[in-house]
């Protein structure tokens, strides 16, 4: 709740930060807030009461305080990445507030009990993100991103609600304890609930992009600025996935078994079409998004599992999935930077020569997003795998192996590229000192959580 | 009985007119239809008791909203008749998946007949003072009012700040 | 008096419909007599559209400044804000302080968003 309440002013104060010129002041101001909200997280864990119910409406948790904090870090992360992007002093601080109120959206679903609120969550998370997708006003690309990442949006909220309607009138409460309630003394299950279900399972399918409600991803994620395109693919993507898995842990595991089946395919046929599909692609910007949606997949697969361990894997496969996501964007958003936007392959051909700090790291990143050990990728497949097998999904976990391996192919072309290409007539870079601790910083966080996987898994013990 | 025939006649009205919506070529006329849509359901809103909600649904729906569709038909450049048209292969995928989802919600309300509602039915239900009640209280939606009011201004900033033109 | 019974409880809307019965059929009925009345000469003049007796010049059909839709847009914003107001102000007494402080926080944050706008020029028509 206190999270919630920082985050918001923190928004409120980027919004009225031009009127009285505090310009400058925006950017450190926020950095203090996100280190203290981080400091709040520090100071809930632990100490909070699990009974007490935020206006029965949220309750802060394990889950919820460890997702907050990843989100808080990568939030932290993405900000001093994207300095650049709030420059231009007429639209700095609508950048700022739409980025923070996006974040206090995310908040919202990741400590919600009711689904209005996980409705609210979603709808103030992705309106900012529909904007900022759109924010390169004359550019033909991002403009068509946005407006269809808002029909296709706007459509799943929809679909959303429709669902919810369904099941409130099966059930009587959009609280997910009563919905619990509900479903183990009901000895028959509404047909009305079941139809609920499916849809809810729909929406939250497309707001994460799992396939077969991925395809707005690939043409989003390359039409919107890279900044928020590192954006959605690791807060977004993240405060998705911990909704989903929160709806579906609080609300319906007493029915696991019929959704199983659906989750099952849904998973397997995103981790294909993904990295099927990654494969393929000459554009690196959207080899990531297709990348994306087969990560996607593998973290379905814990919902499918749904068990405490499943959650703590979740929290390490999104950490991972983040920390990394942050790098490989930096570097893509510098060399996209300096060839006029475009991240054709060709354009990383002998990186290492040109930067070797970016190139290492975006090795790094590849390497832990392929699952290479001992990074931290490796280790979040791991988990998600044993708990998978764990619970019999034998044959899901084969689907899995298969399409990472395939996904080892497409990170390499580009390791390749950055290592081996000849780099004729390309731009050297130059790191300003933020980015370079940045890209540092990260590739240690990607080996280090990759070499110490007990203390993130251990942030969410129950 | 009267309430029975006012159901099916606002539902035919609403089906009706919202399948207009879709065929109509002009889009004005689809528009003009929307509008028809939206007072239908508000008379749905007045028959289920929730008047409250029909009177905003009237306002906001058919009042406002449809303002805003005007318009954005109004920028749009509808003198030219370069709409591509879409091909075979997808109407059949539409109308294919379409057809399963409607089937679907049929079969699923189908079996419902003679279901007890969860929901204490009341005339008074949907009132004004009750609303507020469970939107004021502390137990209630006091926190998704709040919230809410952050969307509003989140939505504020992006419609200022898509339609603002750049300092260049 | 069956049939308002037979209504149950959304007999209190019986006016309104008996309002909405008479309108329309008072406009129907209007504009089939008028038809019927009225003499007719059609020309290609008459037809035009009517430009303060000036010849008509391009087509009707321009894009329209997106500042229109700026202003619509926040109107809808705010209208929706004010329809909260309702089922507030119908429960203020019972509602109590605690109420005046919730519905203060709203009207606070949408203020901000308010003075925001007027500071961004959002409003100006230059």
């Amino acid at each position: 709740m206190n999270e919630l309440l920082t985050l918001t002013g923190l928004g409120l104060f980027s919004m009225i930060a031009e009127i009285f010129n505090f310009r400058k002041a925006i950017f450190p101001v926020i950095v203090l807030g996100l280190l203290g909200l981080l400091g709040l997280c520090y100071m809930d864990w632990g100490s909070y009461n699990s009974t007490v119910t935020h206006f029965s409406m949220m309750k802060v948790d394990n889950f919820s305080i460890a997702f907050t904090s990843v989100l808080t870090a990568t939030a932290l992360f993405w900000f001093m990445m994207s300095r650049s992007f709030f420059e231009d002093q007429t639209s700095m601080s609508d950048h700022f507030s739409l980025v923070l109120f996006a974040l206090t959206g995310a908040f919202c679903l990741t400590s919600f009990t009711n689904i209005t609120m996980l409705f609210l969550g979603v709808e103030v998370l992705s309106l900012p993100v529909y904007v900022l997708t759109g924010s390169r006003k004359r550019d033909v690309a991002s403009n068509e991103a946005s407006f269809k990442y808002f029909l296709m949006g706007s459509f799943a909220s929809a679909v959303f609600l429709f669902g919810t309607a369904f099941i409130y009138g099966a059930t009587g409460s959009f609280n997910l304890e009563n919905i619990a309630t509900y479903l183990s003394t009901q000895p028959q299950l509404s047909p009305l609930f079941l139809v609920g279900l499916l849809l809810m399972l729909s929406a939250m399918a497309f707001k994460v992009g799992a396939a077969p409600f991925h395809f707005w991803t690939p043409d989003v994620y390359e039409g919107a600025p890279t900044i928020v395109t590192a954006f959605m693919s690791t807060i977004v993507k993240t405060a998705a996935v911990a909704a989903f898995f929160r709806l579906f842990y609080l609300s319906f595991s007493g029915i696991h078994g019929e959704y199983a089946d659906i989750i099952w395919a849904m998973a397997a046929l995103t981790m294909v079409v993904g990295n099927v599909i990654a494969a393929a692609q000459n554009n690196v910007k959207r080899i990531l998004a297709y990348s994306s949606v087969g990560h996607a997949g593998f973290m379905l697969i814990t919902i499918l599992v749904m068990n405490d361990f499943a959650a703590k894997s979740l929290l390490y496969y999104t950490a991972a999935y983040s920390a990394a996501g942050i790098a490989a964007f930096l570097v893509l958003y510098l060399v996209g930077s300096a060839n006029n936007g475009e991240t054709p392959l060709n354009a990383f051909d002998g990186l290492v020569k040109r930067n070797p700090i970016m190139a290492g790291t975006m090795t790094m990143a590849l390497l832990s997003m392929a699952g290479i050990p001992p990074l931290a990728g490796f280790f979040a497949k791991y988990f998600i795998f044993v708990s998978a097998v764990e619970n019999g999904y034998i044959g899901l976990v084969v689907i899995a192996i298969l399409s990472s391996l395939v996904g080892v192919y497409y990170y390499f072309k580009i390791i390749i590229a950055m290592f081996f290409g000849k780099p004729d007539n390309l731009p050297t870079y130059f790191l300003t000192p933020i980015h370079r601790f940045l890209l540092l910083f990260v590739a240690a966080i990607i080996v280090l959580t990759g070499l110490f996987p007990d203390f993130v898994m251990g942030l969410m013990t129950i | 009985m009267i309430s029975q025939y006012l159901f099916y006649f606002l539902s035919f009205v609403s089906v009706m007119s919202a399948l207009m919506v879709v065929f109509s070529k002009n889009p004005v006329y689809s528009v003009l239809f929307l509008i028809l849509t939206f007072f239908s359901i508000a008379g749905h809103y007045f028959l289920l008791n929730a008047q409250f909600l029909g009177m905003v649904h009237i306002i906001v729906y058919a009042g406002a909203i449809m303002v805003l569709f005007l318009y954005v038909i109004m920028m749009l450049n509808l003198n030219k008749e370069d709409e591509p048209g879409t091909t075979t292969m997808s109407k059949i995928a539409a109308t294919i998946s379409g057809g399963i989802l409607m089937l679907v919600l049929v079969a699923a309300t189908r079996s419902v007949h003679g279901m007890e509602s969860p929901v204490a039915d009341s005339s008074q239900i949907g009132s004004i003072e009750n609303l507020g009640k469970v939107l004021f209280a502390e137990n209630g939606f006091l926190l998704p009012f709040e919230i809410s009011s952050i969307l509003f201004l989140a939505s504020m900033v992006g419609a200022v700040f898509l339609s603002k033109k750049e300092i260049r | 008096m069956i049939l308002l019974q037979s209504l149950n409880s959304s007999r209190d809307f019986l006016p309104i419909l008996l309002m909405f019965i008479v309108a329309a059929g008072f406009v129907s009925f209007v504009m089939v007599v008028t038809q019927w009345l009225g003499p007719k000469h059609k020309s290609k003049v008459k037809a035009d559209s009517f430009e303060c007796g000036i010849e008509q010049i391009g087509n009707a059909r321009s894009p329209f400044s997106i500042k229109y839709f700026l202003v619509a847009i926040l109107f809808v914003l705010f209208d929706v804000e004010v329809i909260f107001m309702y089922p507030w102000a119908v429960n203020f007494k019972s509602l109590g302080a605690i109420g005046m402080f919730e519905m203060f926080t709203f009207i606070a944050f949408l203020l901000i968003g308010f003075f925001y706008i007027l500071k961004k020029g959002a409003l100006k028509w230059d």
